[in-house]
This record gives C-alpha cells, structure tokens and sequence, in this order.
C-alpha cells in the first residue's frame, strides 16, 4: 500500500457509514532509527488549506478561529489506530456525532436549515 | 422485462438532460442562419456525450465512485480544485440560463415580463429538491421531457430534402459569415458535451446503487438516450433552417422569434407547444444542473449526500443547492438577457471541456478502479479526440467569442 496513492483523499465514514469527509492530510511521526510511522489522519478546511501554501494556511486559520474559537483553528485529527476497513472508503471505529466535526453541519440545522419548513 | 423497463426510463430520462436550452438555442440559431450546414456539429457532439456517459456511468458501476469522487482521490486535491472551481463556474452560468429559459417561456405565456419569473422559478426548483426524491425528479422530468418530441415531429412533417439533411451532417466550409460560423459550431459542441451530464450520470448512478450488473443496461441507456437527445437537437434545426430561414429570419437574436417556428405546422398550438418545450425542457435541465452543483461541492469534500435524505441529514448539501439556485436566478432578474447568456455559457462550456474530460482518460484505465472493465482502443480514441477538441475549442473560444459572438 502506498499512503499518498493509496489513502490520501479517499471518502472517510465512520462506524455507521455516516461520510465524514476526507482523508485531507496525514500525520506521521519521525522515530530515531526506525522508519516513520502514521499515528493520524487530519480532515476539514484547515488541513486542505496548508496543502495549497502556507498562506492559504494562515488565512483558513484566522477564518476558523474568528467563526468558532480558539479550539478550532487546529484540523480535526483521527488517530490512525481505529482505522477499521480500507475498502471504496476509510472506515473509522468512531462515532461522528461525538466528535466536533460536525459542528459547523450542527450550527447550520441550527440557525438555517432547521428553520425552513419540511427540513 | 425489468431491466428493459430501466433502459427505456433511462433512455428518456437522458433527454431530459440533454435538450435543454443551450441545445435548442444554437440549433436554432444555426438552423436560421446556415439551413442544415451544421447537423455535423450536432452528430459530432452527440457522439461525444455518448462515449463520455458510458465512461462516467461504467466508472461508477465498477469502482463504486462518481466521476468526482474519481478526480479527487486519482489526482489530489490541489489538481482537483481547477476542475472544480471551474465546473461551478461554467455550472452557475448555465443554471442561470436555464432558468432564464423557463422564465421566456413564462413570459411567453403570460404576457409578465421574464424578469419577474426568475425568482419563483428558482423557487419552484428549489422546492422540488428540498421534498421530492431524486426518483420523482428522474422519472417526472423524463415524462413531462417527451413533449419535446414535437421538433421532430414537425420536422418530419415540412417534408425537407434528406439528401440535403445527409450532405449537412458532413462537416464542410462555410460560404459566409466564417467567424459566426466556427462560433455556432463551438457552441453547438459545448451545449451537446455538458460536463455537468456525464458528472449528474454517474452520481445518479451511485444513488440507483448500480452494480456491474449494469453495465448492459447503461451502454443501453447512454447510446439510446443521447442519440434520442440529439435527434430532437436536429429537429430543431431543420425547423429553424425551413421555418425561420425561408422567412427571412437568418439572425436570432431575439427569443421572440423562436415561437414562431412551430406555428406553419401546427397553427395555435403550435406556439403552446413551443412554450411548453422550452418551459420542460430548461425546468428539467434547472432541477438537474441545481442538484449536480451539490453533487459536486459534496462530494468534492466527502459530505453526506444524497437526494433521497431529508435536508437535516445532509445539510450541507441542501445549502449548495438552495443558494446556488437563488444566486443564479439574481442575474435574470436583474434583467441579463438569457439568449446572450446562454450562448456564452455554452461556448465556455466547451471551453472548459479539458479539464473535466483529461481525468477520463487515466480514471477509466486504471486497474484499481476499473479492473478488466479498463477502456478499449475505441473508447479511449474517443476521449483523446473529445480532449483534443476540447484543447482546441479552448484556445479558440475566447477570440471566436469577441468576433462571432452575438
């Protein structure tokens, strides 16, 4: 399996085939004298922004931090240990729902989509 | 018996997709100022959309992915976000015309200027979307879409010379007007080969949950139902060329005109018959070019999406749609002139064509999507050549635009 081909970008869901997102970025450590090792994937607006400059990196996250606060001027990260199924998509042993990526669909059923009749 | 019942379903709904206002527009205008010079451009491009549906719809059957899906994860995202502004771009400029479209109908109708019916057109749409299923939209679109029949029939009826039909489907150089000639022609091409068809057909195809147990049925679906598409597309033509033409209406470029190609053959009804088509046809196409710019934005991102949820469950999805849908309805009440537009829309279309077809070329030869379904020689002669016009329309458009443009 190569990462970058093979991983990178592809539809992330998690334990109930809810899609997440995607695969945005990939975090390894560096380990004196043994190869590097993946321990995470990133996903959302701030992982996808670095990959385009550095630039773009720090507006998404200035952006991010004025819209949402402090805590969210980081990408959300998934720990690459509860991977469970690398197939069409990456599946994750998680539950979306108890994470913070989806809080920004949260805030929208919230103040716009739940507010229009037959949502 | 069931599987025939989805071939002819799919078969007309794929003329909902295709004729649309781009494709009656410039069959029009190329019928009225050149008879039947330029069938070829329309036989050219109805080829073309052919092989690319098979392609998007065999991609989808075999890898499980739509055709975005495919270009993001095959390319990465920092290739992916050139097709991708540039088919929302090209995307919001044709759901504009289109239901600029719907709205010259209206006023054809009723008398109230198309300005006015921007908005509630865009209402309409919308609130199809944020109720109805993706079979509702499918399979009523479809129906309502054979009305447009009517082009061929009348077609048939004014009795025109085939030999002269044969010899226009034969490309060959124009006696006047060359610049106008080559800019009908392009855009003929780019209202024919839509990125936003063959990228609708394989999310349809995901939300069908094909399988290659398909893949009969969608080489079915894609040869008939663009052939079907283009056929109405020559329809049209040689009205406009026997209609508009012999009555000294070379230059439309007033949507005015365009009624009165139907009423030598059918009188009164000729003129409901053509509001009615026009009114179906860009309301089909409005539904389709709404849904595909959510498609893409979600998947593009890896969201939930999907027709059939309720807007709760897929909210960002029901976002791109709803503002996309407001948003393009803006210019036409502004008062944009939707002819105008629609013309220039498609000729960028055309223009756009490289970078949606070129993924293509590497998605559907790779094994670890395709598998033994890969290309054949034919199929990828076909891609090569629909990139090599593409290219080739690219580079031409934009001065074609400034001095063939209307």
């Amino acid at each position: 399996m190569q990462l970058l081909r093979d991983i990178l970008d592809k539809q992330v869901v998690d334990r109930e085939q809810v899609k997440i997102g995607k695969v945005d970025s990939l975090v390894a450590e560096l380990r004196p004298g043994k190869p590097p090792r993946v321990i995470a994937i990133e996903l959302g607006s701030i992982a996808l922004a670095r990959r385009l400059g550095s630039a773009p990196a720090r507006w998404t996250a200035k952006l991010a931090a004025r819209l949402s606060g402090k805590q969210q001027a980081r990408p959300h990260r998934i720990a690459w240990n509860k991977v469970r199924d690398i197939g069409v998509d990456v599946e994750f042993d998680i539950n979306v729902r108890r994470t913070r990526i989806f809080a920004w669909q949260d805030w929208l059923n919230e103040h716009v989509i739940g507010r229009i009749p037959g949502a | 018996m069931k599987k025939l019942l989805e071939i002819s379903l799919g078969v007309v709904t794929s003329v909902g997709g295709f004729l649309e206002v781009g494709s009656m527009a410039t069959a029009a205008q190329a019928g009225a100022l050149f008879g039947f010079q330029l069938i070829w451009a329309v036989v050219l491009g109805t080829i073309c959309i052919i092989f690319l549906v098979e392609m998007a719809g065999r991609f989808a059957a075999v890898s499980h992915h739509t055709i975005t899906d495919g270009i993001r994860e095959r390319f990465g995202f920092n290739a992916f976000i050139w097709p991708l502004l540039a088919t929302l771009l090209v995307n919001f400029l044709v759901l504009s015309a289109e239901i600029g479209g719907v709205a010259i109908a209206a006023e054809l109708a009723t008398g109230i200027s198309f300005q006015w019916w921007a908005l509630p057109v865009a209402f309409l749409a919308w609130l199809l979307l944020w109720k109805g299923t993706f079979g509702l939209i499918e399979k009523g679109v479809s129906t309502l879409g054979l009305i447009t029949l009517c082009f061929v029939v009348a077609a048939v009826m004014l009795r025109p010379e085939w030999k002269e039909v044969a010899v226009g489907a034969v490309p060959s150089l124009p006696h006047h007007d060359t610049a106008k000639y080559w800019f009908m022609a392009v855009s003929i091409l780019g209202a024919s080969i839509s990125p936003f068809l063959f990228m609708f057909y394989s999310s349809g195809a995901i939300e069908d949950q094909w399988d290659k147990s398909y893949l009969g049925t969608n080489r079915a679906i894609a040869g008939l139902g663009m052939s079907f598409g283009g056929t109405i597309s020559v329809g049209v033509l040689i009205v406009a060329a026997l209609v508009l033409g012999a009555h000294g209406v070379t230059e439309v470029d007033d949507y005015n005109q365009l009624p009165l190609m139907l009423i030598p053959i059918f009188g009164f009804w000729g003129f409901i018959l053509f509001v009615a088509s026009l009114a179906i046809a860009c309301f089909g196409a409005t539904l389709e070019v709404a849904l595909q710019q959510a498609y893409l934005v979600a998947q593009g991102f890896g969201w939930n999406w999907g027709e059939d949820l309720k807007p709760r469950d897929d909210p960002g999805f029901s976002l791109v749609y709803t503002l996309t849908l407001f948003l393009a309805a803006v210019p036409i009440a502004l008062g944009l002139d939707p002819l105008k537009l629609t013309i220039f829309s498609m000729a960028l279309t055309a223009a756009s064509l490289p970078l949606t077809v070129v993924p293509f070329l590497f998605l559907l030869n790779d094994d670890r999507y395709v598998g033994e379904n890969r290309n054949g020689l034919v199929s990828n002669a076909a891609v090569i050549f629909v990139i090599a016009v593409g290219f080739v329309l690219a580079v031409v458009t934009i001065p074609l635009q400034i001095f063939g443009g209307t």
